[in-house]
């Protein structure tokens, strides 16, 4: 665990632990709670994960999706490259700067795309494969102690901060109190409708080379739409690499070249 | 004359019953007439408010940028310049706003549609506030970037809320599909068929999508204190923006996304300037005006034939009931002249008499209907651009109404007057009826 960390996670149990469970969180240690789910997902260095993304629609035949991830976090870059079925291999999504670039290799033609965009058709956002940001995007409220299942949890209530790009505005959190690790999350529009309900039933931790430290990462995340109701995905993120990528891998040459 | 007169007023008062029964009618006519009046005007003012404030200036001043020859949009480069022009050389010049234009999907979490979307300065745009009736939100929230007003229809379509986000799709002008997340900020009650397919968004908004720089519109539009005005400024507008250096396109009197086909196929680059007028570009709305006031036109006509054979037969039968009373007057030495003047003047009377009260009804009428709020039906409120009906009478149209019927009623009753002169007193007075 990084020095970082260490005194994060120390400030933290601080905090939780002089006050008494039912007493609200301090705004302070809001923020604080959410820089250390932040911190315990971020790895500082490059990720690359394996993941299937397996898509329930009404009236439509399951689908199932497999595609790679590349995240470089110190450049805040991300890719997710499709590699099965046949019809999806070669697509791509490229976030480079604050744009999110798509690419369809049968048309040969990038379009950019924003935070709302459903990756690859499915419930899933940029924002669900990317690095935690919660800290730095959302301001948060606490709405006390709430039970799911057998986990005892904090919820938040986070509200995006002014001029910062999100898919969702209103995001209601459930944090595991033991573990800080998130349980359940909601997402609204600013209308107050609920949109997406998505959970967290499994989490596991890689050690990291360039953190020195464990990175914890959402092994299963389902997602419900609450729009469509009969719709959901759920995503799997296997066989996570922490090692250094390549250095030119981040490019829209590189994407369009794996579909050459 | 006044004797005359006297004579033909008395003899209204006298048969009650057939005065009133005639009068009734004229009057009915008359009120008819002018509700159509109403309606028509009222229709076509609603049309042209809605289409001037959400489509169209008095004046525009718009035009096509070409990066390649095959490629237009409908852009105009460098506004701030040309505005600073227009106020220079239109004195006639009410106020001036700049609108973005675009062609792009609307697409929220349970559907999709094509609309054009309009980026506006919502600060400047005080004619805006007045045809938008804000049912849910408020328009300043489109004083924010990232905002959006739709109408009623087109969120009931797109189910969608004010707070809700909803992504604009549209290609830019280098081909590359650009995407904008966009929060409902106001949703308005519809204005007809511009309602269909038209949004507003913030200029910046519509720029960030189309990747525009922040010198660049779709139109200008200019208003003026007098429409009568738009020939003469649009022809100044011409001459001075030529002067001035830009290139001009040839006069097209249709609206923009009509010429399209045309600027695409040909051969320039760059950056050329299109003026038109309001009647331009609703020129596609035009048939519906032409085809109401014909529709109006008929209708009268065929309500004051009745109305003029009824009272053509009703004086009839007058005169062959006063026959014997003709033959006493024209015995004791009334002219013939006199006779035929004293029926007119019954006529005419009666036409005043009916054609005031049926103004009074008819204004009536409008005034009751316009206070109602009354609720047109949809396919209706597709064309007058406006779900409410709204009966604009004018003083003018009114005393035209009452002036053109009372005058159909006297010419109408010159025949009989003149078969009632004509009588000999001899033959009048040994008239059994």
């Amino acid at each position: 665990m990084s020095l970082k960390n260490m005194l994060s996670a120390a400030v933290l149990a601080a905090v939780m632990l002089s006050a008494p469970a039912a007493r609200a969180l301090e705004p302070a240690a809001m923020v604080q709670l959410l820089s250390t789910i932040d911190d315990r997902q971020r790895n500082g260095g490059d990720y690359k994960a394996l993941v299937y993304l397996e898509q329930k629609e009404k009236d439509k035949t399951d689908n199932v999706r497999e595609a790679f991830v590349y995240r470089r976090d110190a450049d805040d870059k991300l890719m997710i490259l499709f590699s099965k079925p046949k019809t999806e291999a070669g697509k791509g999504y490229l976030r480079l700067d604050k744009n999110l670039w798509s690419y369809d290799p049968n048309v040969g033609k990038w379009e950019r795309r924003t935070e709302r965009e459903r990756i690859a058709g499915t419930d899933s956002r940029r924002a669900d494969f990317d690095e935690s940001r919660l800290a730095e995007e959302f301001d948060p409220t606490y709405e006390g102690e709430a039970k799911l299942g057998k986990y005892t949890a904090y919820k938040l209530v986070l509200k995006v901060k002014p001029n910062v790009d999100v898919a969702y505005p209103v995001v209601k959190l459930w944090v595991d109190k033991d573990s800080t690790n998130i349980l359940k999350r909601e997402d609204y529009a600013l209308s107050g409708r609920l949109m997406r309900t998505a959970l967290y039933p499994r989490w596991k931790k890689v050690f990291s080379e360039s953190k020195k430290a464990d990175v914890w990462i959402p092994e299963e995340i389902r997602f419900y739409d609450e729009v469509e109701k009969a719709n959901s995905t759920i995503v799997l993120i296997k066989s996570v690499d922490l090692r250094p990528l390549e250095a030119n891998l981040f490019t829209k040459a590189w994407l369009e070249s794996k579909s050459r | 004359m006044f004797q005359l007169f006297l004579i033909a007023f008395r003899n209204l008062g006298t048969h009650r019953r057939r005065t009133l029964l005639l009068g009734g009618a004229i009057a009915g006519v008359t009120a008819l007439l002018v509700i159509l009046m109403g309606l028509s005007s009222g229709m076509k003012e609603t049309m042209l408010r809605s289409a001037t404030t959400l489509a169209t200036g008095h004046v525009n001043v718009a035009g096509f940028y070409k990066v390649t020859a095959g490629q237009a949009a409908p852009v105009v480069t460098g506004y701030p310049k040309i505005i600073e022009q227009i106020r220079r050389d239109v004195p006639e010049l009410d106020y001036v706003v700049q609108r973005g234009r675009g062609w792009a999907k609307l697409v929220s979490d349970t559907g999709s549609m094509q609309v054009g979307v309009g980026g506006i300065d919502v600060q400047d745009e005080t004619a805006f506030r007045r045809v938008v009736q804000v049912k849910e939100g408020s328009l300043d929230a489109l004083s924010q970037p990232g905002t959006l007003l739709v109408f009623e229809k087109q969120a009931k379509k797109l189910d969608v809320k004010v707070g809700d986000t909803v992504t604009i799709v549209a290609p830019t002008m280098r081909g590359t599909n650009n995407t904008v997340d966009v929060r409902v900020g106001a949703i308005a009650t519809d204005v007809g068929m511009m309602s269909d397919f038209n949004v507003f968004v913030p200029s910046a908004t519509l720029r960030s999508l189309y990747q525009l720089r922040d010198d660049t519109t779709g139109a200008i539009l200019v208003y003026l204190k007098d429409l009568k005005q738009v020939p003469h400024v649009q022809a100044r507008l011409r001459q001075k923006l030529a002067e001035a250096g830009h290139v001009l396109m040839d006069n097209d009197p249709r609206a923009f996304w009509f010429k399209f086909e045309v600027v695409n196929r040909e051969g320039w680059t760059g950056q050329k300037l299109d003026i038109t007028n309001w009647e331009d570009e609703i020129s596609f709305l035009s048939w519906t005006l032409t085809a109401l006031n014909g529709l109006t036109g008929v209708l009268i006509f065929v309500l004051l034939v009745i109305i003029g054979v009824g009272i053509m037969n009703t004086l009839w039968i007058a005169i062959r009931e006063r026959t014997r009373e003709i033959g006493t007057l024209r015995a004791i030495g009334m002219q013939r002249t006199r006779v035929l003047v004293m029926f007119l003047f019954e006529a005419m009377t009666l036409g005043v008499l009916g054609t005031l009260t049926g103004a009074v009804l008819g204004l009536a009428v409008c005034l009751g209907v316009n206070a109602a709020q009354v609720t047109v039906p949809e396919v209706v409120a597709v064309f007058i651009m406006s779900d409410k009906l709204n009966l604009a009478v004018h003083a003018g149209s009114v005393i035209g109404a009452m002036v053109f019927i009372t005058g159909c009623t006297t010419l109408i009753s010159l025949i009989p007057s003149f078969l009632a002169a004509r009588m000999k007193p001899v033959t009048a007075m040994h008239h059994i009826g």
